[in-house]
């Protein structure tokens, strides 16, 4: 019941992200070409949750737990490094923004490029866990 | 590590998902531990020791690393 509750939120979220995102597209006019990168990535890392929840899914319908020791420290290991990613994304997106480019980024830049370096290398190195093993 | 799991699973006629489920893991994991690439927990060895009637010292085959 636990595992089945875990993949409806999931599903849920993946499905308010994607709503969510083709609002903004719909509503933005206009889409640079930034932006689409930024869409582009947001749609990866909501690709990457749905092969997740398959997984999860495909495990359940067989009659195995959706995760076992193995893959909650998969996790473990995934948040830790995607949180390090955070952090020096924080450090370094700023400084290689003003050194290469000689541009201060804005706060709002900083953030989503944070949320993404962090959600991108949790991704990763989840995918990169859960298939090659410690 | 290594381990003597699917010598034993093949004695019972136990595919890696029919031992998965008797312990309640996903498949992958006993697929992991088999390859020596996962080392598991002392209650999951006990698990798999017990579905496979045997021991932990008989199903693991411990090597001296040097530590």
């Amino acid at each position: 019941m636990k595992d089945i509750k875990g993949i409806l939120l999931g599903i849920g979220i993946a499905a308010a992200v994607l709503v969510t995102l083709s609002f903004y597209v719909l509503n933005a006019g206009n889409i640079e070409l930034e932006e689409f990168f930024l869409i582009g990535i947001v749609i990866i890392l909501v690709v990457s949750a749905m092969y997740i929840i398959w997984d999860r899914i495909k495990n359940v319908n067989k009659g195995l737990p959706a995760q076992d020791e193995r893959l909650k420290l998969t996790n473990y290991k995934a948040c830790s490094y995607g949180f390090i990613a955070s952090i020096w994304s924080a450090v370094g997106a700023p400084l290689i923004s003003g050194i290469l480019f000689d541009h201060d980024l804005e706060g709002h830049y900083v953030t989503a490029i944070v949320v993404m370096c962090g959600g991108i290398a949790f991704f990763i190195s989840y995918l990169y866990l859960a298939w090659k093993g410690d | 590590m290594k381990t003597r799991m699917k010598e034993l699973r093949a004695r019972y006629d136990l595919t890696q998902e029919d031992l998965a489920k008797k312990i309640g893991v996903r498949r992958e994991t006993i697929l992991f531990i088999e390859k020596g690439k996962y080392n598991p927990s002392l209650k999951l060895a006990h698990d798999i020791a017990k579905a496979l009637q045997t021991t932990i010292d008989n199903l693991f085959i411990f090597e001296d690393d040097g530590r």
